[in-house]
């Protein structure tokens, strides 16, 4: 997969570049044995607004990558990302994009 | 445990008295867990994996928990109440609205996480081939609570079909 994903945006309308200028700060989910794959797809697009194809993407990344951007923005927005996803037992962190 | 089904803007589905006892038990012991004294569960594994750190740096994590972990654990423990007012202790039907239903599917998948990390859980542990030892006891109620947090994401997923 590319660049990061922008919430409201399709992977096809979003390049690595503009995520990277636009965008300084990520949020990442982890992969961790516990959470169910539909659960996690279902998060992703309650809490992101993705719609389902996006957000298995997504979830399939988180499993057999280990890891997978979810979301990208300013660092306020990234931490308050990251507290959602916790609210909902998913292992997430925030950082710079690298 | 009939498991969850949509019917209309709810999501339904009816526990035995003996599985309404245990997830009594269960979340019992989730209270406990988040309500316990941080220095005398602050390493506890399950503890944090129901809180974990939100950066890789331990400095910028220890700040970020400072802002957020409070309010991280009131709303584990609203979603924990709701759960336990929803739940007839004797068994018997289970009727949520789509927010009762959030709060149980982040409940259920807390109570996994807690007893998933206890029990170890990795990608490839499979149900027990003999429930009745005791870690097989674990083991099944672990995959119990599997089958109804399955059912719970099921029965919200069919009905948001073409939303947003």
């Amino acid at each position: 997969m590319a660049g990061p994903l922008a919430p409201t945006r399709s992977p096809e309308t979003t390049t690595g570049e503009e995520s990277q200028t636009d965008r300084p700060w990520v949020t990442v989910v982890w992969d961790d044995p516990v959470n169910l794959m539909t659960y996690v797809t279902f998060v992703l697009q309650e809490l992101f607004g993705y719609d389902e194809p996006t957000a298995t993407e997504l979830m399939l990344q988180v499993h057999n990558e280990g890891k997978a951007i979810v979301s990208s923005g300013p660092r306020e927005r990234m931490e308050h990302d990251t507290n959602r996803l916790h609210a909902y037992g998913l292992w997430a962190t925030f950082q710079r994009d690298s | 445990m009939k498991p969850f089904r949509r019917r209309g803007d709810e999501v339904v589905a009816r526990f035995a008295d003996a599985e309404a006892s245990i997830v009594g038990l269960l979340l019992d012991q989730l209270e406990q867990l988040l309500t316990a004294d941080p220095d005398d569960a602050r390493g506890d594994p399950a503890l944090d994996r129901l809180l974990p750190p939100g950066h890789e740096d331990v400095e910028v994590a220890a700040d970020y928990r400072a802002l957020t972990e409070s309010a991280l654990r009131e709303g584990k423990a609203d979603d924990l109440a709701l759960v336990r007012a929803t739940l007839p202790p004797q068994g018997g039907e289970v009727r949520l609205d789509a927010e009762q239903a959030r709060a149980w599917l982040r409940t259920t998948n807390d109570l996994r996480l807690a007893l998933g990390t206890r029990l170890g859980i990795t990608a490839d542990t499979e149900p027990p081939e003999d429930p009745a030892g005791e870690e097989g006891s674990q083991l099944t109620v672990y995959y119990w609570l599997t089958a109804v947090q399955g059912s719970l994401v099921d029965a919200l997923a069919a009905g948001s079909g073409g939303r947003r």
